[in-house]
């Protein structure tokens, strides 16, 4: 028996895809809260116009 | 028993305007009918086979026609509604809305057996194959109803979207591929004349998918078309 | 915007060193395969997405159900979240399974009922976010997604089924003689545990996210509804 096969190089692609979309997510998400928080600044900005 | 019979005139209303209004004009099934013989024309310069692959892949070239005409046929029926606010019309009246839905889904379907009835024996002449076996005919009967079924509810949904044509194949597709593999498979195992026992999981596929899903798009096909 | 709750905080927390303990756990304590080597390891989240991912839809289908019936709000924002998880783990299952079999099969795709299924679920809920795009309404859209969503869970049975009994019938060239067990191999007591560990990290993980993602999904809610009322 050789031994197990050397297949270091796809491990590491397999954990770089799985941490690298869930990171892609996470700044997704994070960009989008701020969008948000902007967003509710200026309608308070209105509303005390108003 | 009283709620049966305005339920039937209701279904037999939607189903008998939709035939007559497409026999008046013949628009929908003529363009359904010449885009699937230009897909059987097609796929014969595309895939240049012998008799011998042929026979192999006439189930798959078949379905792939009926699938992509089908669209054309559940989109043009919707669109056709929306458009002439026959949709508003029917929903104003008092009528339970699943009669809706079935009358436009048997519709649907006779419109698609009418491309298959047209397309069979072109494609048994262009290739010298003999596809009126009744056991392909079962398959397009139960297969081009679970598609049908499926496909009147989200057709419905996409005639209200603002990106209509195209995003009914994009919606539908993944669902129906259950009807798609079972339908080829069996189609298949039919014109090579395999025996029942191995065509028959594939049938009772196709019977499963239709029942679940006629099922469940009548329950929801309501709140698709609620003001 | 109410601050976010003190259970949500201790829960990030908790997601963040139970993912970091998980990931040492597959690359130290979970022992080395003895055919495929390292690559092997890929398999504890790969699976792990993958049941995110289904959770995801399966939330998604529960709320489009819910939503039908009750037509709040607050359904529909948990349908969307439960469709946008899902999406991302279900996109890391696919790929890693890739990956995975790769070096294994000597190709990049397998066709293995499993992961084309997943694929096509895939698309499912890729659509179901197009079909949302293109309606103005938000209750039509609510109503759309959640009739989408169930059709679109209930299609996935069918569809495994329908590809898996293709296979028995037309095995696989490539890929060895079972290829229902992508790569089978028996697993040993600390492979187990590697591999439950990783289960529930990935479930913790999901709700966390989705705790997070329906907080931001009401917050835009109410600025959509403040939007139109200062613009009205």
């Amino acid at each position: 028996m050789e031994g197990p096969a050397n297949t270091l190089t796809y491990l590491i692609a397999g954990f770089a895809v799985i941490f690298g979309i869930m990171l892609i997510y996470l700044v997704s998400l994070l960009s989008r809260w701020n969008n948000l928080r902007k967003d509710a600044e200026l309608l308070k900005e209105l509303e005390k116009k108003e | 028993m009283n709620q049966v019979t305005p339920f039937l005139r209701a279904l037999s209303a939607v189903v008998w305007k939709d035939l007559a209004a497409e026999w008046r004009s013949r628009e929908m099934l003529s363009a359904m009918l010449v885009f699937a013989l230009l897909v059987i024309l097609i796929f014969n310069f595309a895939l240049e086979l012998d008799p011998v692959g042929r026979a192999n892949i006439t189930a798959g070239i078949l379905w792939v026609t009926f699938t992509f005409a089908g669209t054309l046929g559940l989109n043009r029926s919707m669109a056709v509604e929306k458009d002439r606010g026959c949709l508003d019309g029917l929903l104003l009246a008092p009528v339970d809305r699943t009669a809706i839905y079935f009358g436009k889904a048997l519709a649907n379907w006779i419109f698609m057996l009418s491309v298959a009835v047209i397309v069979l024996p072109v494609y048994s002449i262009l290739y010298n194959i003999n596809l009126f076996q009744p056991g392909l005919l079962l398959v397009i009967l139960l297969g081009s109803e679970g598609y049908v079924a499926v496909g009147t509810l989200l057709s419905t949904m996409t005639v209200q979207t603002r990106t209509r044509e195209i995003l009914l194949p994009i919606l539908l597709f993944p669902i129906v591929i259950p009807v798609v593999v079972a339908a080829v498979k069996a189609s298949g195992n039919f014109l090579a004349g395999l025996e029942m026992a191995e065509i028959q999981p594939w049938l009772n596929l196709l019977i499963v998918y239709d029942v679940v899903f006629t099922a469940v798009s009548f329950m929801v096909f309501d709140a698709v078309v609620e003001e | 915007m109410t601050a976010q709750p003190t259970t949500l905080k201790i829960l990030t927390v908790v997601t963040v060193l139970m993912l970091a303990a998980a990931t040492l756990m597959v690359i130290l304590y979970a022992p080395l395969e003895a055919v495929m080597g390292q690559v092997q390891k890929v398999f504890y989240f790969h699976v792990a997405s993958g049941w995110t991912g289904m959770l995801g839809f399966f939330v998604a289908f529960v709320a489009g159900i819910v939503y039908l019936i009750t037509h709040k709000r607050i359904w529909d924002i948990v349908g969307v979240a439960g469709v946008e998880i899902g999406l991302v783990f279900m996109l890391i299952c696919i790929i890693t399974g890739s990956i995975w079999a790769r070096p294994i099969w000597n190709t990049w795709w397998t066709w293995d009922p499993r992961l084309t299924t997943a694929t096509i679920m895939e698309l499912v809920y890729a659509a179901y976010l197009m079909l949302r795009q293109g309606v103005e309404d938000p209750d039509r859209r609510a109503r759309f997604g959640a009739v989408y969503a169930i059709i679109g869970f209930l299609s996935v049975p069918l569809t495994f089924f329908s590809i898996r009994i293709f296979r028995t019938i037309h095995p696989v060239v490539i890929g060895g003689g079972d290829s229902d067990a992508t790569g089978s191999f028996d697993m040993t007591a600390k492979m187990l545990q590697t591999f439950m560990f990783s289960l529930a990290t990935f479930s913790v993980l999901f709700v966390t996210l989705l705790w997070h993602r329906i907080r931001m999904g009401k917050f835009a809610d109410q600025l959509e509804q403040l939007k139109m009322k200062l613009l009205a």
